[in-house]
This record gives C-alpha cells, structure tokens and sequence, in this order.
C-alpha cells in the first residue's frame, strides 16, 4: 500500500535520513522504532510532505506521492497523529474534531465520521464544548487520534502515542490501536518503546542515525544485536 | 455634562472603526506574524481610490466600495505573494522593513497621483447631523459604528462557525497541525492578508466622509491601530474591538477638552498609562 524508496531527507541541505526503504502492506501494523533523534519523525513528516525529500520516492497505492502537497495526501488518506499530540488548545474537541475532516474527500461524511469517533471514544462525546487545551495528556491523546480518523485515513501514521502518557493510558491506547487494525486500517507505528510495540507490531523497521539497521518480524527485531546498538547508541 | 456625553459618543463612534482597522491587523498577524507597517497607507489608498471615483464619475464614498473593496482586496492577495511570502520566515525585522518600504511606495505613489494638497471627497451624508437630545452626532460617524461593528460580528461569526474561519484559527494556533489536517496553511495566509486588506478598503470609506485627506496621512493610522492590537492582545477579538473603542474616546475626550497639540497625544496618554498597569493588554487571556 505504501513504498519508500531510497528515501533521503533532511533540513536546510543536511541529511538526516539516508537511503530509506520500507513498505506498508494492506491493513498491516508496521512500528517504526529507534532512539532519540534516529529519524523517526523526519520519516513520518516525509511521508506526510511537511519535510521535503532530497532523493528517492513514495508511493501510496501505486501512485507516485512524492512531489504532492500535504494536503493532496491527506486528501489521499495519508494521515498523521503527531508527536506531543498538537491539538488545537483553544478550540473545542468538536471542533477539533471537524478541523480533522476538513479535507475535500472526508468533508462530505464529517458528521457520521464524528458519531463513529466518539462511539470509540466515548470520553470525548461527553465534553464536546471543553476547550482542548484543559484535556489531560490522555485525553488530549485520544482527541489527536479521533482527529486523524476524522480525515478517513487509509493509512494512520502515528508518532509516539505513548509519549508522557500513564501506564494505564498506554495500555488503553494501544487496546484502540489494536482495535482500528482489526478493523483493517493500515498503521504506521512510531515508537521508542521496543517491547511494546514489538508485542503489537506484526513487523518493525529500527532507525538508527537515519538508517534502517533492523527489519523484520518481532522475534527477529527483538533477537538481532543491532537492535540493542541502535537503542544504545554503541 | 453633554460635553462628557458627546464625547463620549463621538468616542465611540469613531472607535468602533478603529477596532475594525485593527481586526484586519490582528488577523494577519495571527496567522503569518506579520506586522503590517504599511497597513495606514492602504487606509490611504482606500480613500484616494474614492476620492478618484468621486473625481472620474462622481460616485459617493459609500457606493465606491463595491469597487474599492474588490481591487483592494486582490492588491492585497498580489502584495502578499510577491513581496511578502519570500520574506515570512526570514527575520522580523525584514518583513518590518519590508512592509515600511511598501508605506513610502504607497505614500509617494498617491503623492504622484493626487499631488500634496489636501483633499475631501464630498458625500451625500457628509454634513447631515443627528440629535439625540444634547449630543450631536455626525451620520458619518453613526454610519461607520453601524457597519464597523456589523462587520466585526460578522466576523466572528465566520471565525467561529465556518470552515475558512476555523482553518485561520487553526494556522494561528499551530501551523504544523494545521497542514497535517490537509489545511494549505499559504493559501490561508494570502486569504487573510487579502481579506484584512479588503476591510481596509470598507473602513477607508468610512472614515473618510467629511474628513481631509492628505498622502502623508498613513503612518497616524499605522500608529492608531497598532495601538489599539497592542492594547487589545494582538490576537484577542474581543479585546481588539474593546481597545478601538477606548483609543477612540481617548482621541474624542483630548479634541473637546484639551486644546491643540496636547489634545492630539491624548490617545497615545491613555495608551502608555494602560500598558504600565497592564503590560499584557487589556484581557487577562487570549482567546484565539
Ligand atoms: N525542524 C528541524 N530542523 C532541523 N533539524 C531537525 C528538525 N527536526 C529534527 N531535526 C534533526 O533531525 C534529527 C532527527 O530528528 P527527529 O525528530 O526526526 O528524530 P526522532 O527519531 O523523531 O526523535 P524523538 O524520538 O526524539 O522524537 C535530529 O538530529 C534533529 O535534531
Ligand atoms: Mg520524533
């Protein structure tokens, strides 16, 4: 469904990714693991067309994405959940909520969507009005999730959702995770927390300095060397 | 006692206009953190375009807009994509000494044009009075509080309850997230730097009946709104409009009861001894 190819990127003429390759199968749960500055995020932006790439190419069901604008992969249902979770603080969930179906293709489903988000969480159904801002991190969370499903996503990139969250949120947002991949949707999983997402993850690719060091399913991921020296920086 | 009254009311008038001009500021500002400083000499332009009209084919000010309005509001889409796009995301004070380039532009282009005399423009209301027991009331100035504040309603409305709307708050609150949600945060930016540009042009023909015009005019309007943005919290609706009206007492109060220079600062006064108090603007939080 999804191809990186050669993939490099980085900012202002430095590269921070180096010859990426991976592929997201139909409906399959992908983490991406690795370190503190490893790349993940780059990776995630690249995909969504925030950070432009210096060489190679993407594609999304056969069609080539790489010069498209974020916006025409959202419209594509190219979709991301960023890290530290960006939810617009002084709107309302609800409209936060709108703003994540706000694309030309979701726009016309945005109010049945909205019944099915909050069937998922219903959390958020019960304090439409609160401002975003006054949410827990939790919360906030799982607003930035319902907020991607809101665009109809085909595939959901999701940058570190565990991030700052408590043990019991974790677990609670990997419980949705699961779930929206029974459901079929295609996952891009971002992560630094290995045994985690390789307990969730059918397959992982581990980043190190903007490198895949690591690929594979998770007892090969967990069992390779390389693992522990991209995590440990040896 | 009605001198306090017709200050007051003047005041308030008048204010409601500068709130409007600062609406228009704030809202570019919110989502590109531009600092228009040429934005007084586009109220010129404004009012020198109907000044032409009234010349060429003697239309009233308040029936140029439907011209003024249109062309003031692709100007403002063209200046901010060929001259102030390349420069968002450079330095400030670039964009500061950009948009203060465009002020001269503007201010020796009317120059050119129009030449250096005073000017008015003579409109149908322009001397008609209204009187409400003592107090005098100029049907300009009612004209303008009418529109002014329909148009800042208006406007709230649409921030609040549109998609457009919610896509400028969006931009303003995170730009990041904002594109992530499919948002072209670029074309949000040229749309406001239009629109803020279009209001301009409204405002302009507002302000203008019985008011003398001249091309070096621009840099006070500048001043006046920048005033009441800072005053009101820069992104701050509510504060905004509540700032335009007490910078336009400030100005009714110093013209009635204070003779001639000292009267003039009395907006300025009035300013400097509320950001001593309230360095942070007149609300306690911003509402974006
Ligand atoms: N906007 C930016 N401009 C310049 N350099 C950046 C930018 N964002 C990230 N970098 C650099 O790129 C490298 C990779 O950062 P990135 O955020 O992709 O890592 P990450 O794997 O997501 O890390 P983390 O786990 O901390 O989120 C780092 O060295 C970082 O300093
Ligand atoms: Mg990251």
């Amino acid at each position: 469904m999804l191809e990186i190819e050669g993939l490099t990127a980085g900012y202002g003429g430095i590269e921070v990714l180096r010859d990426i390759n991976v592929r997201l199968g139909d409906g399959e749960l992908v983490g991406l693991l690795g370190a503190n500055n490893a790349g993940k995020t780059t990776m995630i932006n690249s995909l969504s067309g925030t950070v432009k790439p210096m060489a190679g190419r993407i594609l999304f069901q056969g069609e080539d994405i790489t010069r498209l604008t974020p916006r025409q992969r959202v419209e594509r249902g190219i979709v991301q959940v960023p890290e530290g979770r960006l939810v617009f603080p002084e709107m309302s969930i609800r409209e936060n909520l709108l703003l994540g179906g706000i694309n030309s293709r979701a726009r016309p489903q945005r109010r049945q969507q909205m019944e099915k988000v909050l069937e998922l969480f219903p959390r958020l159904g019960e304090r439409l009005a609160q401002h975003a801002g006054s949410l827990s991190g939790g919360e906030q969370q799982m607003l930035a999730i319902g907020r991607g499903l809101m665009a109809d996503a085909k595939v959901l990139m999701l940058d570190e959702p565990s991030l700052g969250l408590s043990p019991l949120f974790v677990q609670y947002i990997f419980e949705i995770i699961d779930k929206l991949h029974a459901d079929g949707l295609t996952i891009l999983l971002v992560e630094q927390n290995l045994n985690l997402t390789l307990r969730h993850a059918q397959r992982c690719y581990v980043l190190e300095r903007g490198q895949v060091a690591v690929e594979g399913g998770a007892d090969a991921v967990r069992n390779d060397p390389r693992t522990k020296s991209a995590y440990l920086g040896l | 006692m009605t001198e306090l009254y017709q200050a007051l009311a003047q005041g308030l008038l008048i204010g409601s206009t500068y709130g409007l001009l600062a609406l228009g500021m704030g809202l570019v500002y919110g989502v590109s953190g531009v600092v228009n400083f040429s934005h007084g000499d586009f109220i010129s332009l404004g009012m020198f375009m109907c000044l032409g009209l009234y010349s060429a084919l003697s239309l009233d000010p308040y029936v140029s807009v439907i011209i003024t309005v249109p062309v003031m509001t692709a100007i403002g889409a063209l200046v901010y994509l060929f001259l102030i796009r390349p420069m968002v995301g450079h330095q400030f004070l670039m964009v500061v000494q950009l948009t203060l380039g465009l002020s001269l532009v503007l201010q020796n282009g009317i120059l050119m044009v129009f030449g250096g005399q005073p000017a008015r423009t003579p409109s149908i209301v322009e001397s008609k009075l209204w009187i409400l027991g003592d107090v005098v009331l100029r049907v300009p100035h009612v004209i303008a509080f009418v529109i002014s504040f329909a148009l800042a309603i208006g406007l709230y409305v649409m921030l609040r309850s549109t998609d457009f709307g919610r896509s400028i708050r969006a931009v303003h609150q995170n730009a990041h997230a904002a594109a992530l949600m499919g948002i072209d945060v670029g074309r949000v930016q040229v749309l406001t730097f239009a629109l803020g540009i279009g209001i301009l042009a409204l405002a302009a023909a507002l302000l203008l009946p019985g008011t003398p015009i001249q091309p070096t005019q621009g840099l006070r309007y500048t001043v006046i709104t920048l005033l009441v943005v800072v005053l009101g919290g820069m992104t701050n609706f509510v504060g905004i409009m509540l700032g335009g009206l007490i910078i336009g007492i400030a100005e009714a109060f110093g013209t009635i009861y204070l003779d001639g220079a000292i009267g003039l600062l009395m907006p300025y006064i009035i300013f400097v001894a509320i950001m001593l108090f309230r360095p942070q603007g007149l609300t306690w939080r911003s509402s974006k």
